[in-house]
């Protein structure tokens, strides 16, 4: 990595990648980011960010740095990325299946044995040659919340009991979209070229 | 367990609603000192975290005023909104104005402690509804413990100027720590029938934890403090315009019934 020219000074902590788990059995999922200066740091700020409401049992997050993610374009024109170094041993393997879901964005499907990080993506890509991206990553690099009932209770449990309301719940000024649509009076598509 | 009341005397029930209401208020200040962050915290990520404290702290003053209310307390609302400076019985502690960043993890590490510890305690309280709200609010509380204490850690070992801050929001606010622990009229009564927790064990426990993290493993200083202390009716002057500028929309629409 070059030094960044600019003059002003980078003012931000070093960015996390969060895999919030919903429930047991359940794959960790990418729901986000969060900035922090260090690993306990950063599940702190991760469970205040993305656990205030929605459920959850476990939360990893992982350094940037230490994450490799490719599009199957990215591969094409970059084939160096398979080449990628890094440390030999386990790797958690993540794929993007749908651009349609909100609030995800990876699941993490496995890990695999691998001598580096390009390692660990060709394998990703042979077990999962349909996907819009991979991502892996060293379980080394991963640090996680404690499983122990306290962390459980503490950190996750609270975030059952609290209210958690769809944006549709809230009143709007005017009438609701759904309204309008099954009144017929949402304008349609822009007209196509062709019809135009 | 020993047997549980279902129903307390009156004396005890007033003590209750007293003590109920002093713990509501400190809640319901702190969380406003707390929001006066949000927009301005020193990252996204931390704004996000103080504003669900405060959140978190306001739900506790909920539960409280809740449970006052069933003892003939008014309507939660009312008593957060309704009342003026001369009404309210929050500590000093919590009504100093936010400071810097340092000030305001450092108080917050304090006060999250304290409270973490009696409610602790008072998961065991005879009074059942008591125990209730105090198992459901406990397991937030420990969760704000790790937040503050990973914040004032880092603060206190970073760098020479953010020790320097640490340890000027420690002094100025420990004069004000141990109003956290004063009782109410009544409270000795409640405690010897098992209602309320012993504060005096709880301050123990408290001073012990508190001293390990910020003296043994921050390396700040414990500065004195006053033995005695103005009571909770007394207030510094940074109280009133808080209350104005909290209760100010209230005021303006008393007739509002959904918010």
């Amino acid at each position: 990595m070059t030094q960044p020219q600019s003059s002003s000074p980078d003012t931000q902590w070093p960015r996390w990648e969060v895999f919030k788990q919903d429930a047991p059995g359940r794959p960790h999922q990418a729901v986000g980011s969060v900035h922090a200066g260090d690993p306990p740091h950063a599940l702190v700020t991760a469970r205040n960010v993305f656990v205030r409401r929605p459920a959850a049992v476990s939360l990893w997050c992982v350094r940037e740095d230490d994450i490799l993610t490719a599009t199957p374009e990215e591969l094409t024109t970059h084939p160096a990325l398979l080449d990628s170094p890094g440390e030999t041993g386990t790797y958690h393997v993540g794929v993007k299946r749908t651009n349609k879901r909100s609030m995800t964005f990876v699941d993490l499907s496995g890990t695999v044995q691998a001598s580096g990080s390009g390692d660990a993506l060709r394998k990703a890509q042979i077990m999962h040659p349909d996907v819009l991206a991979w991502m892996v990553f060293p379980e080394s690099a991963v640090v996680r919340t404690d499983e122990d009932p306290g962390t459980v209770e503490s950190w996750f449990a609270p975030a059952k009991e609290k209210t958690y309301k769809q944006q549709q719940y809230y009143g709007v000024i005017g009438r609701h979209v759904g309204e309008l649509k099954r009144a017929g009076l949402m304008p349609g598509r822009a007209p196509s070229e062709e019809g135009a | 367990m020993t047997t549980t009341p279902t129903t307390l005397t009156d004396p005890q029930a007033q003590a209750l609603l007293l003590k109920l209401t002093v713990l509501a208020d400190d809640e319901i200040i702190l969380a406003h000192r707390d929001g006066e962050w949000t927009g301005h915290a020193p990252i996204l990520e931390e704004d996000i975290a103080l504003a669900n404290i405060a959140q978190d702290e306001l739900g506790h003053a909920g539960l409280y005023l809740s449970l006052a209310q069933t003892l003939g307390g008014s309507d939660p609302d009312q008593v957060a909104f309704w009342r003026g400076p001369d009404d309210y019985r929050n500590t000093r502690l919590v009504e100093l104005p936010k400071g810097d960043w340092a000030f305001t993890m450092v108080r917050q590490f304090l006060y999250d402690t304290s409270e973490a510890l009696w409610l602790e305690a008072a998961t065991r309280s005879t009074y059942a509804s008591l125990a209730e709200i105090a198992a459901k609010a406990v397991r937030e509380e420990k969760f704000h413990v790790q937040h503050t204490a990973l914040w004032v850690e880092r603060l206190a070992l970073g760098t020479p100027e953010s020790e320097r801050r640490t340890q000027a929001a420690l002094t100025e606010l420990w004069p004000h720590a141990a109003q956290l622990f004063q009782p109410v009229e009544g409270e000795a009564e409640l405690t010897a029938s098992g209602i309320l927790p012993d504060l005096n064990a709880v301050h123990a426990r408290w001073t012990d934890l508190i001293t390990w993290h910020l003296v043994d493993k921050c390396g700040l200083t414990l500065p004195d403090a006053p033995t005695t202390q103005p009571g909770r009716d007394t207030h510094t002057e940074h109280l009133a315009p808080l209350l104005e500028e909290m209760q100010s929309v209230a005021r303006q629409h008393p007739d509002a019934e959904v918010w």
